[in-house]
């Protein structure tokens, strides 16, 4: 069981991150699960020295833009362009895009880490 | 204006053991900007871990990374045994305490070693992998194994630490602090290491906390911040103080590493004559529940975070690693810009990167 998970929506995300930051916290990483027609993201923060941990989580629909805490903070860039590979989460405003090929190559399956199978992209060049 | 130029920084490169690359824009030898590239290695394990039975997945994961598999080992498997919970003996806390520490030791005996190497010192270079070898013989010792000591369950411990090994490794870690001293006062002192270290690479405490640091790389930015200050495994009875330096630059980062070196022996010391007697497992019945939690430890390089989900089935819904490198790497693109090209090399192996565990 996870202390101080938090619900929040995807348009609170920013600020409360933000609030956090403000308060002395830090940015630990996220974590995005396939729920079938959704997709559950949850930030964790970390305070007072690491002892303490505040997730903050929002559910959105496959097909919903969300936006990226790294207009924020760079901290999340690498996080937020690996979900948007590995799960097809629709990051806008990334402050590095890598455009889909952070860790996966042109070849590669898209969006492995969804439950549905993934589909092979075509390869590049092609 | 003089012309900017981009180069690329590895994928090879004689201070990267492993694969990544930094596209690195330079004007007049100042390097101006950069942007990394992972993904060369990638190699899904948290697909696999879906896929795989739980038990399954400590064998995977300790193939992670060859330098700090035992952490990663101790996480997944603590991370699991967070979902029914499971209560852990004593002696398998300190047990856990004991091999982390060591996988500690002879981490950052490694990575003095690289850094001794990417000065010009070979002697030195063998000199502390010379050492390291025999904190690798302990472990083989007393797990079984050098590398992948594989020596974790869930609920419990394969190995216990017999008293003729207890008193080995006594022995041994006071020979292995009597020689690292030596070499680390040569080190820290040496004009040539000062000199490109000293200024270099300087990342500030609010940069630090701003951009997600984990372990040295934020602790030697002045931030005291340490996943064993949540008291896991046997942390909590230990005399544990985290080692902070304040400077920022490459050479608080490599001081932090050498006097965490020394700790590390301390707390193995410690625990050894704690250690308390004990089952060194229990059974553990059914299958993880429908749970999640997250499991936080100190990696060599700093935090290692877990997150596991349950089902109740024998496979996790998901299991989630994010790896202190993983972490650190956008520091690079505050500690670069403005450097000479000549010090991006030392700048880069300062944060310690380990790109096996960030292409898990």
């Amino acid at each position: 069981m996870m202390e101080n998970l938090k619900a929040i929506t995807k348009d609170e995300l920013l600020n409360e991150g933000e609030k956090l930051l403000t308060g002395g916290a830090k940015f630990i990483t996220a974590v995005c699960r396939d729920l079938g027609e959704q997709l559950e993201v949850t930030y964790f923060f970390s305070l007072k020295g690491g002892t303490e941990m505040y997730p903050l989580r929002y559910t959105v629909n496959k097909e919903e833009e969300v936006p990226s805490f790294s207009q924020i903070t760079l901290a999340t860039v690498l996080i937020e362009n690996e979900m948007k590979e590995m799960f097809g989460l629709k990051v806008k405003d990334l402050a590095l895009d890598f455009g889909g090929h952070l860790l996966l190559a042109q070849d590669s399956p898209v969006t492995p880490l969804l439950k549905t199978t993934g589909k092979t992209a075509s390869k590049g060049g092609d | 204006m003089a012309a900017r130029t981009t180069v690329p920084f590895g994928p090879q490169h004689p201070v990267l053991p492993e694969p990544i690359q930094l596209k690195i824009t330079y004007e007049d030898e100042k390097v101006v900007e950069v942007v990394p590239a992972i993904g060369y290695g990638h190699r899904g394990i948290e697909k696999a871990c879906e896929l795989n039975e739980y038990t399954k997945n400590i064998y995977l994961c300790e193939r992670i990374c060859g330098i700090c598999s035992y952490i990663h080992s101790v996480s997944v498997v603590e991370v699991t045994e967070k979902l029914w919970p499971v209560e852990l003996p004593p002696r398998v806390k300190y047990l856990r305490t004991i091999w982390a520490e060591m996988s500690r030791t002879h981490s950052h005996l490694l990575w003095l070693g690289l850094l001794a190497d990417a000065f010009g010192f070979e002697s030195m270079f063998l000199q502390f992998w010379r050492i390291r070898e025999r904190v690798l013989d302990l472990l083989e010792m007393t797990t079984g194994q050098r590398v992948i000591q594989s020596v974790n369950v869930v609920g419990g411990v394969r190995r216990d630490i017999s008293p003729e090994q207890k008193k080995t490794c006594i022995e041994t870690l006071n020979t292995v602090r009597k020689e690292s001293e030596a070499l680390i006062k040569v080190l820290t002192k040496d004009y040539t290491v000062k000199s490109r270290t000293i200024g270099k690479g300087v990342l500030t405490k609010e940069q630090a906390l701003q951009l997600g640091c984990a372990g040295p790389t934020l602790r030697g930015s002045g931030v005291r911040e340490d996943a064993r200050l949540t008291k896991y495994d046997a942390y909590g009875e230990l005399n544990y103080e985290p080692v902070v330096e304040e400077a920022g630059d490459s050479y608080a980062r490599a001081l932090v590493r050498a006097r965490e070196l020394f700790q590390a022996i301390d707390l193995q010391l410690e625990a050894l004559a704690k250690l308390p007697e004990g089952e060194i497992a229990v059974r553990v019945r059914g299958n993880p529940p429908a749970n999640e939690d997250v499991m936080r430890t100190e990696a060599p390089r700093g935090e290692l975070f877990y997150y596991a989900k349950g089902n109740g089935t024998r496979n996790l819904e998901r299991l989630k690693v994010r790896t202190p490198t993983f972490a650190n790497i956008p520091s690079l693109l505050v500690m670069l810009p403005g450097c000479e090209l000549a010090d991006v090399p030392v700048i880069v192996l300062s944060i310690d990167p380990c790109i096996s565990c960030t292409e898990r």
